[in-house]
């Protein structure tokens, strides 16, 4: 059921790509590029919160009054506050699409894992960031979601009650809370650069970067919307005041918009069971392994006597899973010789595509189940046809 | 009849339907196909030793160019048929006689309009003379011992 699900799910996907295709040369496809969008999302959404920081004051008085001095009276701060917003949403749907592509498309199978779980902390860690945004305003849109998360933390047995008391400074909403969430927006911000670290640090010459026509484009989109459709703020948030209802963003706050049916701790405990699946994909194999044929055919072999030690396989694996280590002893063949390095296939990184063997001109390395012999055997089967 | 061999991505343009029990195209029986799990799995000498088996033409096929799966194999893979054509160009072997395409997973009809496209361009030129033994390196038949260390 989920590997025909998934099978329809990548026919679709590449479907859309041949439509795309038509439109652009393939390799400007935006689709192509859903990683290096959302790169180019999150430096806008750094850079426009950086001028945002210097005018925000944390306190829970000071907060709407300059988010409305930065959008009324500070020059061009209205437009820098819409890039922000506006970005943010564009980031979470890159985001998403990025997602929904790479899993659609098979993009996680073998070593491929790594960057897969990275991934679902960044989207877990850009979504409770995007939220905070929110709350950071201070009108009666962010006291709603504020009242709604805390009752989610609440909702958390044992360790939900401390959770919340952390959130918040203290019991109920007080002073300290809106500096615990601006550090929180700005903080995590940060800490998502080392989980992309994390996330790049397994592929080689990763497309972290969308062609100049699609940065232009996106970027002259986003301050286009922002100057057209400013943002603006709800009405000042009132103590104690229960607030029923407020402009939906859809792409940060939907959760929140479900707690209008569900009690909180069921939203929550949706999310987190919705997060935990996500971390389950790469493990759950579409195929099983004779089905999967020559996509999977054992990880790339080193042919100890053949190796010169050349390392042109070395640059070519897109996985950096193959590492040149000194040579222990000289190569059989003439070319091997007088080596002073030796391929090493790092098993652990290794997704079996095959591309080293291309790479390798003396026959030194081999997909054990797809040899050199059975080319050959082929090509023989063409010749005496 | 031309003997052609044609090497593609599983991930990429899907022969389903295509192709008899042997792996030939229907369309153009002279087309033998063989799938392989990244386009840049292909070793360039593996061509040339085709053509020089007796080959009349082969070609490898990828995914369209920024849709790799493993991100740069088609581009890799292009990289080195374009190598390949001028070291075909040294060897006086037509370099025409190999190619590189790129088409996706529904990319059917354009696929097949392109391997036509290749055989209209084999059968255009001259027949395929006797080639040359490839310049070989001297065999080794070293054990270990015998290498100069």
């Amino acid at each position: 059921m989920y590997r025909r699900a998934l099978s329809w799910l990548l026919r679709q996907t590449l479907r859309l790509d041949v439509y795309i295709n038509k439109v652009y040369p393939t390799d400007w496809n935006p689709l192509y590029y859903t990683g290096g969008l959302t790169n180019l999302f999150l430096l806008v959404l750094v850079v426009s919160g950086i001028l945002l920081l210097f005018y925000y004051v944390a306190s829970l008085d000071g907060a709407f009054a300059s988010v409305a001095y930065l959008t009324e009276r500070v020059p061009y701060g209205g437009l820098f506050r819409g890039i922000h917003r506006y970005a943010a949403d564009a980031f979470i749907v890159a985001v998403l699409l990025h997602l929904f592509r790479n899993w659609f498309t098979d993009r996680y199978l073998f070593s491929r894992d790594g960057p897969w779980i990275s991934g679902m902390f960044l989207l877990i860690l850009g979504g409770f960031i995007g939220v905070n945004g929110y709350q950071l305003v201070w009108d009666q849109r962010a006291q709603a979601i504020t009242a709604i998360f805390v009752s989610m933390l609440y909702a958390i047995p044992l360790a939900g009650p401390p959770l919340a008391q952390l959130f918040l400074g203290g019991v109920g909403i007080n002073d300290a809370m809106l500096p615990r969430i601006l550090f929180l927006h700005v903080g995590l911000a940060s800490f998502l650069y080392v989980l992309l670290w994390w996330h790049y640090v397994r592929v080689r010459h990763p497309k972290i970067w969308p062609p100049a026509t699609w940065v232009l484009a996106t970027l002259g989109g986003i301050i286009l919307l922002a100057a057209v459709i400013p943002v603006t703020s709800g009405t000042p948030a009132q103590p104690g005041l229960k607030v029923f209802s407020y402009p939906l963003d859809v792409f940060f706050l939907l959760p929140f918009w479900l707690t209008n049916w569900l009690p909180a701790g069921i939203v929550f405990a949706a999310l987190a069971a919705l997060g935990v699946l996500g971390y389950v994909i790469p493990y759950v194999s579409r195929e099983s392994e004779p089905a999967m044929g020559v996509r999977h055919s054992g990880v790339a072999q080193v042919i100890d006597g053949n190796c010169t030690g050349c390392e042109l396989c070395y640059y070519d694996c897109p996985y950096d899973a193959i590492v040149m280590v000194p040579s222990p002893h000289a190569g059989l063949t003439k070319a091997a010789a007088n080596r002073k390095l030796l391929a090493a296939v790092m098993d652990s990184r290794c997704v079996e595509c095959g591309i080293c063997i291309g790479a390798c001109p003396f026959e030194a390395l081999e997909l054990p189940k797809f040899l050199e012999a059975d080319i050959k055997q082929h090509v023989a089967q063409v010749v005496t046809a | 009849m031309l003997k052609i061999i044609g090497f593609i991505c599983d991930w990429a343009v899907s022969t389903e339907g295509l192709t008899d029990g042997q792996g030939r195209l229907l369309a153009h029986p002279s087309v033998s196909i063989v799938r392989i799990p990244c386009s840049g799995f292909i070793r360039s000498d593996w061509l040339e030793d085709a053509l020089r088996a007796g080959v009349d033409g082969a070609f490898v096929t990828g995914c369209p160019y920024g849709d790799c799966l493993n991100r740069e194999g088609n581009y890799l893979m292009r990289d080195r048929v374009e190598q390949l054509e001028r070291r075909l160009q040294r060897r006086r072997v037509d370099p025409q006689r190999v190619a590189m395409l790129a088409h996706g997973l529904h990319d059917r009809q354009a696929f097949l309009g392109d391997v036509e496209a290749f055989l209209r361009r084999l059968a255009a030129l001259p027949a395929q003379s006797a080639p040359a033994a490839r310049p070989s390196a001297p065999k080794v038949s070293a054990s270990r011992e015998e290498v100069p260390q």
